[in-house]
């Protein structure tokens, strides 16, 4: 039973990583119906940068995190700079335009920080909590905390500002926005930071507990579009539920199939797909003509 | 031509003569080089020719390396058999790949194949079978008549002889019906479902296709190295494989193999700076998508369009020539049976009523007009008619037989055709190979031919050609056979996609606003071309604006409004209806002291 | 009488001035979907373009809007040139647009709708007075407040499109089709709102199949065919002529 919540635990906080990740996803698919392979590769980047600052530097975790979301805002800006003459028309294109984006990053990661990856320690020094017999990581908690902090700021800023509610109306009638003033170009560019910055912002939570390299970006990716999909792309809340769970999964296959987590993780998510295309909640796709 | 064959020659006499000049590690390149080539034509065949996301080659590499590997090392099997199984093994997986395929495109389909290599890449470290991180060695040496294929550069000649053998195949399949179909539904899937092509069947060719694809490359790779472990089947390479067919072009398969084995080569040549060398790649692919989509296979035809728009051509102008009518078909006994016969149909869209309890019966031999104001469901009804929607309610018939629900693949075969209110011609096709697919009759079923018996494959091509011929002529499109459909005029476009759904023999015929964008002397000659139609023995029905046209055209009307039919009977009579009036005018009151003046046909 | 002004009279009338569209002309690949058309809108007036399914009228609003590519031609609003102004600068400029087929944002709020149409005001200080004449004139949208505006039925979505553009208060309206898909008694009630917008000294550009409702509707009118201006004239007169008949069912 301790075994169980220990588990869970972990799961869960692996989780919110992951729902960061998928969060991330959804905001770009859903505002502009483009799916970003280069996503996971600015989680790494994010992982990267947040370490960088938080070790070398000895800046606060906190800063360091925010450091890292600045920077990769400003890769996501610049990403659709390039990809905005293909916004709109032809999405094949685009999609592999962004694995060429992703293809890119991993190499300046190797480039500027080599290799070999590193571990970075926990910001939290506090020994576990132990709560009715179960051990808590007080890291574990703290992820959880910060990612529904940031969860909540996001769905704030959607619904309740006037660019959040542009943002959306760009998604769902970019032409109809256009008469009412909105500047698409402009509000995807910001949809694309922000996800950006959420990737980060999973990339530096995920330095601690996982092992940061230059390749950490292909099972996090993978995990997190599982979980976007499974939550219905496009849906924010969804996007959390499907993180959550699918952290869920990956830690109790890991705990029962070793390396073979990712492999049953994938066929969990295939079998979910094909029954239902549209995820958990349905997908809240852009209007597409 | 000439220069072709001269070109082809010498490049036939380079491969033969190329080991003589290398040494052992250059040779070495080469024979990988031609294995990553080979892989990239399985690619190009479904990404650039069927349109499918595949991001699962690398695993299809991996199932036809590993098969081969672990067949011989730990079964026991002779290299060639298990090399057999191993394809089975790698077509076993893309039928399973395809599935996935059949129910989602695009992003959802990336993900589905991009998760299948990292599934696989996770299996094959991990399971002791596979050998784990240490993968397996010790592979034997494919035994081959006496030749010691040991020495890669006799291998070199077995993978070149494979290597012509998959590009040939593959440029076979992409000329032939089978390749044109799936570039069609590459450009247009709804437009190739209407003329007939089974959109799953193809999709899930052209998985089955990279696959064997895959699974050569992966049995040539094991029998070379004879040693496989994980690192070469990773995501790494994955992308690799993606540059290269972007970089290269991959509509082409040619391009597909230039993009190889030229980043191959460069990657060789920077190994010191392998990452800076990735850093560049991926900065061309993004930097093709964005500016040269076509890749360097594309760069000629972009080069030839720079120059003809420098100096554009001033001999003769290429001109529509005059529709010359069907032979008219032997006049059939007054049949009273429906050929299509609609009965209470209902569309419902998330609560919007689109249809509304509509019925109509069309006789054989008919040209019937439906009209109607702007949003009243005309098109609709022809979306739910030829299978593109499912009718909320109600049936239509088909020759006495309900066909309400079928794909519209299945209304094509069964003699259903149409054209489109916005023109969906397939934009990369040329006009006489738009025309060739719907000419196309055959089930996607009879394509173990390609395999086995592919000279009836090529003599079926010959009389699809001759028949294409025929009908290009017959609609005057001589001088515009081989253009691409979007750089020509508008009239040009409806005229084709009128040809083209006669290219599919229907008995039923159905045209979606024909005459919008013409102008008077082409609504003309459209009229002329319906009534030939009629003639030869098909059923049309056409929605129309163009009310003049329609008074003159159809002997019956039928007016849907909001959904619902209003009207229904000869022109004259439909026109002078008050509900007619008020639907289109708003309100019949307006203009009631006027009296209306039908123009008899002399005076259009 | 109540004293509410519908919105239309922002204090600004420096640039107030007529709409003026000189040789106006829309190409779609090869084919002309709009010939060189001129015409002017005074400022408080109301102009009608009618005409059967693919004369043009659309397009002619489109472009005007900028929302598809212009091939020829000059807009101008009082003394500013808009030939050069983005699609997404129109509503800055006074021009309200209500797109064919309503295109409300389906997934969200009535009131988030209506809010957006003041998109380029201050939400804080420059909405109130708008948003409550919009409820004022359509009632029915205050009572659906929250309602998504994908729930709402046509007539209702075509309120609220109507009155998303109000709300940035344009001098001058532009509505593409509004009664499309309407019955005859919604279509009354648009037709009552638009009346009142009139009189409150809005501009209104107004492009119909609905010829009965244009001539209500407007004071003068311009029957397109093929792209091209057929007929102009008062739509007292217009009501009455038999060529407008002839081009419609083209008799």
């Amino acid at each position: 039973m301790q075994v169980f919540f220990q588990t869970l635990v972990g799961g869960l906080s692996l989780g919110a990583i992951y729902a960061l990740v998928a969060l991330g996803f959804s905001l770009v698919y859903r505002t502009m119906g483009l799916v970003n392979f280069a996503h996971a590769d600015v989680v790494m980047i994010g992982a990267y940068v947040a370490s960088t600052f938080y070790m070398s530097a000895k800046l606060p975790f906190v800063l360091a995190i925010l450091v890292a979301i600045v920077s990769t805002g400003l890769i996501g800006v610049f990403m659709e700079r390039v990809l905005r003459p293909l916004e709109n028309k032809d999405f094949d294109l685009m999609l592999i335009g962004t694995i060429g984006f992703g293809i890119m990053l991993e190499a300046i990661a190797i480039l500027v920080w080599g290799a070999t990856g590193r571990a970075v320690p926990s910001p939290v020094k506090a020994a576990p909590l132990d709560i009715l017999g179960v051990r808590i990581r007080t890291y574990s908690l703290v992820v959880l905390a910060i990612a529904a902090v940031a969860t909540t700021v996001l769905i704030l800023f959607l619904q309740r500002t006037k660019r959040g509610t542009a943002m959306q109306a760009v998604a769902m009638d970019h032409e109809a926005a256009t008469a009412v003033g909105i500047h698409v170009g402009r509000s995807n560019a910001i949809a694309f930071a922000i996800g950006a910055g959420l990737a980060a912002l999973a990339g530096g939570l995920a330095g601690p507990l996982l092992y940061v390299n230059p390749t950490m970006g292909a099972s996090l990716g993978i995990k997190g579009f599982a979980a976007a999909i499974l939550g219905g792309f496009g849906n924010i809340p969804g996007a959390i539920l499907g993180g959550l769970a699918i952290g869920t999964i990956d830690a109790f296959a890991a705990g029962h199939f070793q390396g073979y987590s990712d492999l049953v993780t994938f066929l969990v998510f295939t079998v979910i797909i094909m029954v239902r295309p549209t995820g958990i909640f349905g997908e809240r796709t852009v209007n597409r003509a | 031509m000439k220069l072709r064959l001269t070109g082809i020659a010498a490049l036939a006499v380079v491969a033969w003569l190329l080991p003589y000049g290398l040494n052992s590690y250059a040779i070495h390149v080469v024979d990988v080089a031609l294995i990553f080539a080979i892989l990239a034509i399985g690619m190009g065949l479904a990404m650039g020719i069927a349109g499918q996301i595949n991001l699962a080659q690398v695993a299809f590499f991996g199932v036809g390396a590993y098969a081969t590997a672990i067949l011989t090392t730990r079964e026991g099997y002779g290299f060639w058999p298990a090399a057999a199984l191993a394809m089975l093994a790698a077509a076993v997986i893309g039928l399973l790949v395809a599935l996935p395929a059949l129910r989602v495109q695009s992003h959802y389909l990336g993900i589905v194949t991009l998760g299948l290599a990292i599934a696989f890449l996770n299996w094959i470290t991990n399971a002791p079978i596979a050998g784990g991180a240490e993968g397996i060695s010790a592979i034997p040496v494919p035994p081959m008549f006496g030749i010691n294929l040991f020495s890669e550069y006799l291998y070199y000649y077995l993978e070149a002889i494979a290597f012509l053998g998959a590009l040939a195949f593959g440029l076979f399949v992409v000329r032939a019906p089978l390749g044109r179909r799936m570039r069609a539904m590459r450009d247009d899937a709804l437009a190739a479902g209407a003329i007939g092509a089974e959109i799953p069947l193809l999709r899930m060719t052209a998985f089955v296709l990279a696959s064997l694809y895959g699974g050569v490359a992966g049995v040539l790779y094991a029998g070379l190295i004879r040693y496989v472990a994980p690192e070469t089947f990773s995501l790494a390479t994955m992308f690799l494989l993606l540059a290269m067919v972007i970089i290269g072009g991959r509509q082409s398969l040619v391009g597909c193999v230039i993009g190889a084995i030229g980043l191959f080569l460069v990657r060789e040549e920077l190994t010191d700076f392998a990452t800076s060398a990735q850093l560049a790649y991926g900065a061309v692919v993004v930097l093709m998508v964005v500016f040269a989509p076509t890749g360097l296979a594309g760069v000629p035809a972009r080069l030839r369009a720079a120059w003809r728009k420098r100096h554009p051509q001033s001999s003769a102008r290429a001109a529509l020539r005059p529709f010359q009518p069907f032979p008219a078909a032997p006049t059939a006994s007054s049949s009273q049976t429906a050929i299509l016969e609609v009965r209470g149909v209902g569309k419902r869209f998330r609560g919007l009523k689109a249809l509304d309890d509509v019925s109509l019966t069309v006789l054989p031999g008919e040209i019937r007009g439906i009209v109607g104001p702007n949003g009243s469901g005309k098109t609709t009804l022809f979306n739910v008619i030829s299978g593109l929607y499912k009718a909320s309610a109600g049936q239509v018939l088909l020759d006495g037989r309900v066909v309400s629900g079928l794909p519209s693949y299945q209304l094509s075969q069964r003699g259903v055709a149409r054209t489109f209110q916005n023109l969906r011609l397939f934009g990369n096709l040329t006009v006489r190979e738009n025309i060739l697919v719907a000419l196309d009759r055959t089930r996607t079923r009879s394509i173990w031919r390609y395999a086995l018996w592919p000279i009836g494959v090529w003599r079926q091509d010959a009389a699809l050609k001759g028949a294409a011929a025929a009908l290009v002529d017959r609609f005057g499109l001589i001088d515009f056979a081989h253009a691409a459909p979007r750089s020509l005029p508008y009239g040009i476009q409806r005229r084709i996609e009128i040809a083209r759904a006669m290219a599919a023999a229907p008995r039923l015929l159905l045209l979606d606003e024909p005459a919008a964008g013409l102008n008077g002397e082409e609504v003309g000659q459209l009229a002329d071309i319906v009534r030939s139609i009629r003639a030869s023995g098909v059923t049309v029905v056409l929605i129309e604006h163009n009310m003049g046209l329609v008074m003159s055209l159809c002997e019956r009307v039928t007016v849907l409004s909001h959904g619902a039919v209003i009207a229904e009977g000869t022109p004259a009579d439909v026109v002078a209806t008050p509900a007619v009036i008020e639907a289109y005018l708003g309100d019949t009151t307006t203009m009631a002291d006027v009296p209306i003046q039908i123009p008899s046909e002399a005076t259009r | 009488m109540t004293q509410t002004t519908t919105p239309g009279h922002p204090a600004d009338t420096a640039a107030d001035g007529a709409l003026r569209v000189d040789d106006l002309s829309v190409h779609y690949g090869g084919v002309c979907a709009v010939s060189s058309i001129s015409f002017n809108l005074a400022p408080g007036h109301s102009v009608g373009i009618i005409g059967a399914n693919g004369a043009g009228k659309t397009s002619t609003l489109k472009a005007l809007m900028g929302l598809v590519p212009r091939s020829g031609g000059r807009v101008q609003l009082g003394d500013r040139d808009l030939t050069k102004v983005k699609a997404r600068d129109m509503v800055r400029h006074g021009i309200g647009y209500v797109p064919e087929g309503r295109h409300v944002f389906p997934g969200l709020s009535v009131r988030k709708n209506l809010l957006l149409g003041a998109y380029v005001h201050s939400w804080r200080r420059q909405v109130d007075e708008p948003l409550s004449q919009v409820y004022e004139l359509f009632p029915v949208l205050a009572e659906m407040g929250g309602r998504l505006a994908g729930a709402l039925s046509g007539g209702q979505q075509q309120m609220l499109a109507i009155g998303r553009a109000l709300m940035s208060r344009p001098r001058l309206l532009l509505l593409d089709e509004p009664s499309m898909g309407l019955s005859p008694k919604l279509i009354e009630d648009i037709m009552q709102a638009l009346l009142r917008l009139r009189t409150e000294g809005l501009g209104l550009l107004l492009v119909e199949q609905n010829a009965k409702l244009t001539f209500e509707a407007t004071s003068e009118c311009l029957v397109m065919e093929n792209g091209e201006v057929a007929i102009t004239g008062a739509s007292e007169e217009l009501r009455h002529d038999p060529r407008v008949r002839r081009v419609y069912l083209g008799l």
